[in-house]
């Protein structure tokens, strides 16, 4: 099993997020990087589905009881394996009583963090282990791990290090623009895509707030309408909120535009004070974009089958 | 006679909006048929009704203009008889530890405490949309002579079970949380349970009617 020595700011387990359950108000939660937590069970042959540990920040430290391969994806925390840095993006071997630790960087915010086989006693709650920490069910006791927490694992036998490359991260968000963007000011109609909008501190796994020195407040109202992770709202106040994972079912400010799913990976990484800027696409794009990433994950579960296989 | 517009938010989100502040029972029955007409279909993986929307996601984003499409056409086409609601009977405490601003309610509407629960508990309501919190069901239409904002200061702490109004609408508190509706009584009805396979009582478009319990009214 893994020890949970130290837990950090916001550890917690999550895997692809909770669906079929919007209409009774219940959030998706899930990772907010999909393409890392894929592509760390991608590299042990887990199900992309599998539960994962999403860290934020990092500060923590774990300790495996007993042999497991692991692998790393996600922002570099500065994780060490025995104090040894070790890099993300890879598969690596750990011994009984080895220690990971995570740093904190300033690059990036969240690491993913993945056994080979999975958490096992990570029971669904409404066919998701992801932690829903608002609504308090899912992961361990729905709720962030806390030190002392255990996570009972199969052991597995030494596999070699092997790493994949994933795309960058970048801070320019594609989006494809929204239905109330009509509904604001001439002169308003394209701001978000002028300027640099900086992260604000009070950013969670609900929302990420953004703000800029140009005023874009407004009065304009909607009735609440059914609102999902990348949607951007407009609150009265001009300052956008990008609603993430944890976002409630419904919302009532204007939605001026909507981050396609292939960036959505990017949001998460993004930390207080880093400024990022919007571009608008077409649905066509955004198509093309999302293809390109399962390609891309299909080429590495490829390779990493075929790499074991040589090596068996 | 076009009082709605059919688009696509993001890349799979289909949306319907119906363009009126305050939904008929007409058009109240025939968005809760178009739900289950859109179940039926099997590609949306979640159908989000709300006050005057409702929004399927697609579970592939290939192809939305082909399902916006049909939205459209089914939209016009459904009768609001196709909508049959489940029907639920709350039993609620009214007043005291059980609904502490029940007197405040009736000295700001000008009624007695008696008469707030007469109102209240004497019709039904239709679970309009959920939202807020899991198994939160917003019931509406409440009677107008009830109608109040919300507080000022809403409260850090709202009791699981506690029956509230606000606006037009009233609603029960599937768990503890932060709120800030005018609570007037307290169900033992559990509303929402994570371990179940279907997790919260009320769904979309069911019917409530509060019944007041025995032991000691007010």
């Amino acid at each position: 099993m893994l020890t949970i020595l130290k837990s950090g700011i916001q550890t917690c387990i999550q895997d692809l997020g909770r669906y079929g359950f919007r209409h009774l108000g219940v959030s998706q939660a899930g990772v907010m990087d999909p393409l890392a937590a894929k592509s760390a069970n991608i590299l042990l042959n887990n199900s992309t589905d599998s539960a994962v540990i999403e860290i934020t920040v990092g500060l923590c430290k774990f300790k495996f009881d007993h042999p497991t391969n692991f692998s790393l994806t996600g922002a570099d925390l500065g994780a060490k394996l025995n104090g040894k840095s070790i890099a993300t993006g890879w598969r690596y071997h750990a011994e009984a009583n080895d220690i990971l630790t995570f740093a904190s960087s300033k690059s990036g915010t969240r690491a993913y963090f993945a056994v080979q086989g999975g958490f096992n006693d990570v029971t669904p709650v409404m066919h998701s282990s992801a932690t829903d920490i608002q609504a308090g069910f899912g992961g361990l006791s729905g709720r962030a791990l806390q030190d002392g927490d255990v996570l009972p694992y199969t052991p597995f036998n030494a596999l070699d290090s092997i790493g994949a490359a994933l795309p960058d991260y970048v801070d320019t968000i594609r989006v494809i623009p929204g239905p109330h963007i009509d509904l604001l000011p001439k002169d308003n109609q394209q701001s978000l895509y002028n300027q640099q909008w900086q992260v604000q501190p009070n950013s969670n796994r609900m929302g990420l707030r953004v703000a800029s020195d140009i005023d874009i407040s407004h009065n304009v109202s909607i009735t609440s309408q059914a609102v999902s992770p990348g949607v951007i709202q407009l609150p009265p106040n001009g300052q956008p909120i990008v609603l993430l994972n944890d976002c409630q079912t419904t919302g009532g400010y204007p939605i001026i535009a909507h981050v396609i799913e292939a960036d959505l990976r990017h949001l998460g990484q993004l930390h207080a004070g880093v400024h990022c800027q919007f571009r608008a696409v077409n649905r066509l794009q955004a198509q093309q974009a999302l293809d390109q990433q399962q390609q891309h994950l299909a080429q590495l579960k490829i390779a990493v089958l075929h790499h074991d296989k040589k090596n068996i | 006679m076009t009082n709605n517009k059919t688009y696509i938010l993001g890349e799979r989100a289909l949306v319907l909006e119906i363009f009126q502040t305050h939904l008929s029972q007409h058009q109240q029955n025939k968005l809760f048929a178009l739900h289950a007409w859109m179940r039926e279909q099997k590609v949306f993986i979640d159908i989000v009704p709300a006050k005057t929307t409702i929004t399927g996601y697609l579970m592939h984003s290939q192809d939305p203009e082909y399902w916006l499409d049909r939205l459209r056409e089914a939209w016009e086409n459904i009768e609001p008889e196709a909508f049959q609601p489940t029907v639920h009977q709350i039993i609620t405490r009214y007043g005291k530890s059980n609904g502490p601003d029940l007197d405040s309610v009736a000295s700001l509407t000008g009624l007695s405490p008696a008469q707030v629960v007469e109102l209240h508990s004497q019709q039904s309501y239709q679970v309009k949309f959920l939202g807020f919190l899991p198994g939160f069901a917003y019931l509406g239409d409440l009677n107008p002579k009830l109608h109040l904002p919300r507080l000022d200061t809403p409260r850090t702490h709202v009791p699981s079970g506690s029956v509230a109004i606000a606006q037009d609408l009233t609603a029960v508190y599937p768990s503890e949380s932060p709120g800030g509706w005018r609570l007037i009584g307290h169900t033992d009805t559990v509303l929402f349970n994570h371990q179940l396979e279907s997790p919260s009582i009320l769904q979309p478009g069911d019917v409530v009617k509060f019944i007041p319990s025995t032991e000691g009214i007010c």
